[in-house]
């Protein structure tokens, strides 16, 4: 039982002061076990703050970023499962899926995680899954102005993986879930 | 009344308790052959070792400690001479004599008891003592010879009561009290007739052991589980259960969640959130379970044997914690259940020794509950707490020897929370190695006056027998003493205890 926080797109502090109230109470540290972060903190407060929240910190380059050392992209395996981590606005078209799977492809991973867009997007196809988390601030992107902040909380366990999305969504967190199943090598999904 | 050469009869301590036989000093080395005639030729023996077997105290003057080797768990062999340890002057018996544990006595030191009783010296000087007591056979006829033909008759008895249909609690009390001979691997299963886990009726063993042990098992499987599994056991439950391959692309669907139970929940009822709550309990558990006992192997080392155990001591402590919310963990319970677990585990019997966790879990539960309230800390200064527990003690010791009391509490100002805090709560494991523990947990449990009773009347003992260096030190020379407590004869430290008796043995 692994958790795992996909957060990122803070813009923190040029498009938003800080966290939601109520996303800030849920995160505490000691429950977390890693953080993938897809990037645009944008200042080194919110990385100490991340990192206070879970030593285990994985950041990529959003282009608006101030530390320049973040990678492009990462990957790493948690339990049975390899995620692959990238800000996204490398990829063109933005949010485009196929041109995502085109990079899980690259990075060879089940699971991968971007960001850029703002927007929650949790799909499938055959080489994987690719998982937005949005924007934990709620700020405004390239594309639109209209964004509920939201993020990811992953539940490895084994072949399986729970995910839970976070939205704030007029002043109250609303929380879904979605599951699915890793087996042989594509990852499959069930319903439920 | 004694016949008292003794110099000092003042009313501070019985005789028969002052005497030199109390201190605890080193019996006679068994090798030598010449018994000991004279305190004189005993008080060069002081410093010598000897086998538990031929252990009857020398009359020795000096309440020195004893260099005494407590017995490993396995029988004493038969004694290695003839020559016993004390005579007894074969003047009238007093009161002592008459002293029901006297009459079998402790295994390795059955002599001992016999000899007391008619033990006139007083502690402080030689000739005296020379004139009282000598060394020599055993006092009562009935006695053995040797204390391994009686312990092997102890065994044999505690066997013959253990193949009864009804078992007679009383009597098998009787025959624990004095001490458990290791031989025949029956400790475990008179713990848990003690501890009334076991009913008295042979017949309904099985059924009992049976359903209690697939209680624990229960208990594990609902207490143990991560909240992914239990989740997963859930829609396993209400969802169909198989993939939906239909669809190779596509946005995955969302569903919403019940009840607050993501991981995040701050929810009182989110089982995620009792869980985080939990893990600090569970670290706890960890930490102590990792250091219990670290010179045993059967607790400590890398053998699979050893992390074997320590998950069963770490399953039963987390399904206490789990079970009990008021009082959840509290360092220090890792020691009582070690012993309880090493006796239970080490059961010959196979199937016993299988299911030593579950068994052990009850049985933890029993002895824990009469101690219960020492753990908790809003119960510290109440009537059951440990304070009243400890002034208890305080009390006890003014009761049968004030001047030491008057010494310790006054004088030298040793608060007795400063070392009988760990006595009591322990119950006397850390104390002393842990052979010797099992075989005061032996009295404790197998007292029908209760372990909580019985307990004290072993710390006021433990008390006593070194008072002489307790009178003579400070306050640092105390203190270091009671929280190192020196090894000494641990029969002959219950036999005092025994004497501490509100009613009279006699």
């Amino acid at each position: 039982m692994v958790l795992v926080l996909a957060i990122g797109d803070l813009h923190v502090p040029y498009r938003a002061p800080d966290l939601p109230a109520k996303f800030k109470s849920m995160l505490v540290p000691g429950k977390i076990q890693h953080i993938i972060c897809t990037g645009n903190l944008c200042i080194k407060e919110v990385h100490d703050y991340l990192k206070n929240l879970c030593p285990s910190l994985h950041i990529t380059r959003g282009e608006y970023d101030e530390d320049a050392q973040y990678p492009e992209t990462k990957t790493l395996t948690i339990g049975q499962f390899k995620l692959g981590l990238c800000h996204g606005h490398q990829v063109v078209p933005w949010g485009d899926l196929d041109s995502l799977a085109m990079l899980q492809r690259q990075l060879d991973v089940d699971i991968l995680v971007t960001g850029h867009t703002h927007q929650f997007k949790a799909y499938k196809h055959e080489a994987g899954v690719v998982i937005n988390p949005g924007s934990a601030t709620g700020a405004y992107s390239s594309i639109t102005y209209d964004v509920n902040p939201s993020f990811v909380l992953m539940d490895i366990d084994g072949l399986r993986v729970v995910v839970y999305v976070y939205e704030l969504i007029d002043g109250e967190v609303k929380v879904d879930k979605i599951d699915f199943k890793k087996t042989g090598t594509a990852t499959s999904h069930s319903a439920h | 009344m004694f016949n008292s050469t003794s110099g000092n009869n003042k009313k501070r301590v019985p005789d028969w308790l002052n005497s030199s036989l109390w201190s605890s000093s080193p019996p006679p080395p068994p090798a030598s052959p010449s018994p000991k005639s004279s305190p004189n030729d005993v008080v060069a023996d002081r410093g010598v070792k000897s086998t538990p077997v031929t252990s009857a105290k020398s009359s020795v003057q000096e309440a020195e400690e004893s260099k005494y080797e407590p017995p490993a768990p396995a029988p004493p062999k038969v004694a290695v001479t003839a020559p016993p340890a004390v005579v007894v002057r074969a003047e009238a018996p007093k009161v002592e004599a008459q002293d029901p544990l006297g009459s079998q006595g402790r295994y390795y030191s059955s002599k001992e008891d016999g000899a007391r009783s008619n033990v006139d010296a007083v502690a402080d000087t030689a000739s005296e003592a020379s004139a009282a007591v000598k060394v020599s056979s055993p006092v009562s006829a009935a006695r053995p010879a040797s204390s391994a033909a009686e312990d092997i008759s102890r065994q044999a008895q505690l066997l013959q009561e253990l193949s009864r249909k009804v078992i007679n609690m009383g009597e098998l009390r009787r025959l624990a009290s004095q001490g458990i001979p290791d031989g025949a691997g029956i400790r475990a299963t008179v713990w848990k007739l003690l501890l009334g886990y076991l009913p008295c009726d042979r017949s309904l063993w099985s059924s009992e052991l049976a359903k209690k042990r697939s209680q624990y098992e229960h208990f594990k499987e609902e207490l143990l589980m991560n909240p992914s599994e239990i989740t997963r056991r859930l829609e396993k439950s209400s969802l169909k259960n198989d993939e939906l391959d239909g669809e190779d692309k596509g946005f995955l669907s969302r569903s919403e969640i019940t009840h607050d139970e993501h991981p995040l929940s701050l929810g009182k009822t989110s089982i995620w959130n009792q869980f985080f709550q939990d893990t600090e309990v569970i670290e706890q558990i960890d930490r102590d379970v990792n250091r219990t006992h670290p010179d045993m192997n059967f607790f400590s080392g890398d053998s699979s044997f050893a992390k074997s155990n320590q998950d069963s001591l770490r399953n039963i402590l987390i399904v206490f914690a789990k079970l009990n919310p008021g009082i959840r963990y509290v360092q220090g319970m890792n020691e009582i259940l070690a012993p309880l677990f090493y006796i239970f585990r080490s059961d010959p019997n196979e199937e016993n020794a299988v299911s030593a966790e579950a068994d052990t879990f009850f049985c933890f539960v029993e002895l824990l509950s009469g101690f219960r309230d020492h753990f908790c800390q809003q119960l510290d200064n109440s009537v059951v707490g440990i304070r009243s527990t400890i002034t208890r003690l305080s009390l006890l010791l003014k009761e049968h020897d004030e001047e030491l009391w008057r010494h310790l509490e006054m004088t030298t100002k040793v608060n007795p929370q400063f070392y009988a805090f760990r006595w009591i709560t322990l119950l006397l494991t850390q104390e002393f190695n842990f052979a010797d523990s099992l075989f005061i947990w032996d009295t404790l449990l197998s007292d029908p006056e209760g372990p909580q009773e019985t307990l004290l009347r072993v710390c006021c003992a433990m008390l006593i027998i070194i008072r002489r260096r307790l009178l003579a030190g400070d306050f640092t020379a105390n203190l270091k003493l009671l929280q190192h407590y020196p090894p000494t004869n641990i029969s002959h430290l219950l036999y005092v205890a025994n004497k501490l008796r509100t009613h009279p043995a006699g």
